[in-house]
């Protein structure tokens, strides 16, 4: 027994090494003005140099407010679409809705590596590239599918009866939705719109592919270009900046996952194809 | 008005952006991909249709066919080899040390699934600087231990970035995975236990048959994944050195945004639908019981 004690608890090492040390690498070199490629710790005087440079030198400030307009809308459209859709193919009785919910999850298959092209091009000829209209629409329906069958299912543990009761009373069908079942299906509804916020946050092949004006980036493109053109050789390379951006990416996904956990798990087991 | 009438309205706003920003796009990229769209060059002033020019070129093209071989290898090391074996076997072990009540397995966890929340574009600067060749953390850790400096994204480029993936991407099998054991009663082990079952053959007689579904949903979830996944490659090498890591996803990339031949591109994103579609089906054939 002590044997395999000690083997185990090799074998979380080798895993907890393997899977922290980017991380932890990245984590140290934001709190480093001089970080290079090798992990190090950062000298004590100078913790917040790279966050002062970030916001004095680059636009990060835009970027941020930029990326949480973009989410933001994208998340609120979502939520409003996706629950009147959920809710209707929820208490809709027709074997029609059987085709509808089939092809919504076939729809949940096509990555956005097969339509970027055509979204390029279609949005290019629709003159919607370098505008946020667009690019908040494409993330709508990119998302729609998803968030539309999580919903529904919520909506289906709702009875009907909760309505019928209220509809005898004289509610009309509007008020009804709004002033009963929308309160009962306030968790789902929450679900929906975290998950879609941390969708469109961390979203970053079509705003690769849809924006490219410098006032309109959002934080995957500004760090794209970070990484990508921060200096010439390796040791002129600013790390430590990239870094900084890399952990502000992050971070809001991290305080997501925390508040929403069981539902990421729940929602990939069934539905989710991502 | 009738009740049906009400719910069909419910369903258009969504159902209208779906069409026009989901549908429409998928359908307008077969349209191109049977033109000779660019952006640079005589074709950018001349639009034409040209029928299947860019399909017969594509299987004639010596790097789609690459870029495909590099996809197939890029899912069987990352996706099959790593996320899923290594993600159900991460999940076991975890369970086990629950059940055993040694401690540290939530750290692991924690740690895990802190990689996969890690966005593509980030796991691949991090995972640049762990091989960078002079001053990178791996090579620093080999001279320390008086080894020589590796190459490692010059001599085993697709090794590189399928480590970097399986790091990225392993905790959602392992989540998916762990999910599923819990529903597992342990009742069942404890009465094979008693019949005198070691703990390898109640794992091979007991949980293995009972998330054979949830195993197939895995695997098809993390290939699609990983087979249009392409980000992580292009931060990392940029599909090189040459195209030893370009996969077809990075190639439809690069030649459409690279080489700006907007057409011929297209005709590789309606090959990917077509391929992503398949797994689609397979994947609702699969699900189909829990659907009706």
């Amino acid at each position: 027994m002590k044997a395999k004690v000690v083997i185990i608890y090799i074998v979380f090492a080798l895993i907890l090494v393997y899977f922290s040390l980017p991380s932890l690498w990245l984590f140290l070199s934001a709190f480093n003005p001089k970080a290079t490629p090798f992990i190090a710790l950062p000298p004590s005087s100078t913790l917040l140099d790279n966050f002062a440079t970030l916001f004095r030198e680059y636009d990060f400030s835009i970027y941020l407010l930029n990326s949480v307009l973009v989410s933001t809308a994208t998340m609120i459209l979502v939520t409003l679409t996706a629950s009147l859709a959920g809710y209707s193919l929820s208490r809709w009785h027709s074997k029609f809705k059987y085709y509808i919910i089939y092809s919504i999850l076939l729809l949940r298959a096509i990555p956005t590596s097969a339509t970027m092209i055509p979204i390029y091009s279609m949005m290019r000829a629709l003159h919607l590239r370098n505008n946020y209209t667009g690019l908040i629409l494409i993330y709508t329906a990119a998302q729609l599918p998803f968030f539309i069958w999580l919903i529904e299912e919520f909506f289906d543990t709702i009875p009907l009866e909760i309505e019928e009761a209220a509809w005898l009373d004289g509610s009309s069908y509007l008020r009804t939705l709004f002033s009963i079942v929308m309160p009962i299906a306030k968790p789902g509804i929450a679900v929906v719109s975290i998950l879609s916020f941390k969708a469109a946050w961390s979203e970053s092949v079509l705003v690769l592919v849809l924006i490219d004006s410098q006032r309109l980036q959002t934080i995957p493109r500004a760090f794209y270009e970070a990484a990508k053109t921060m200096g010439g050789s390796a040791i002129e390379y600013q790390y430590g900046i990239v870094a900084v951006m890399g952990l502000f990416f992050m971070l809001p996904l991290i305080i997501i996952f925390l508040i929403a956990n069981k539902y990421f798990v729940r929602g990939m087991a069934i539905g989710a194809m991502k | 008005m009738k009740r049906s009438y009400y719910l069909f309205l419910g369903i258009m706003p969504a159902a209208i952006l779906i069409l026009l920003f989901f549908v429409v796009p998928a359908i307008w990229g077969v349209y191109v991909s049977f033109t000779n769209m660019a952006l640079v060059g005589k074709a950018a002033r001349h639009l034409q249709f040209i029928g299947f020019q860019n399909y017969l070129r594509l299987f004639r093209d010596s790097a789609f066919l690459t870029s495909l071989i590099n996809s197939i290898w890029y899912v069987i090391g990352s996706a099959i080899l790593g996320q899923f074996l290594l993600g159900l076997g991460l999940a076991l072990l975890l369970e086990y040390t629950d059940r055993k009540n040694i401690k540290g397995g939530n750290v692991v966890y924690g740690v895990v699934v802190l990689a996969w929340l890690t966005p593509a574009l980030v796991s691949g600067f991090e995972w640049g600087a762990m091989y960078n060749y002079y001053y990178g953390t791996l090579n620093a850790i080999l001279r320390m231990v008086g080894l020589q400096r590796v190459n490692w994204l010059g001599n085993f480029p697709m090794v590189a970035v399928v480590v970097a993936n399986i790091c990225q991407g392993t905790a959602f099998s392992v989540m998916i995975f762990n999910s599923a054991l819990k529903t597992i009663s342990k009742e069942l082990y404890e009465a094979a236990r008693i019949d005198g079952a070691s703990y390898w053959k109640s794992i091979r007689y007991i949980t293995l048959p009972l998330i054979k579904k949830i195993a197939v949903i895995d695997l098809i979830s993390i290939t699609m994944s990983t087979f249009s996944g392409f980000l992580l490659i292009m931060t990392i090498t940029n599909g090189g050195p040459g195209m030893a890591t370009t996969t077809l996803s990075l190639y439809a990339y690069q030649t459409a945004f690279r080489n700006f031949r907007i057409g011929f591109g297209s005709s590789i994103s309606v090959v990917l639908l077509v391929i992503d579609l398949i797994f689609g089906l397979v994947y609702l054939k699969i699900l189909k019981k829990d659907l009706t």
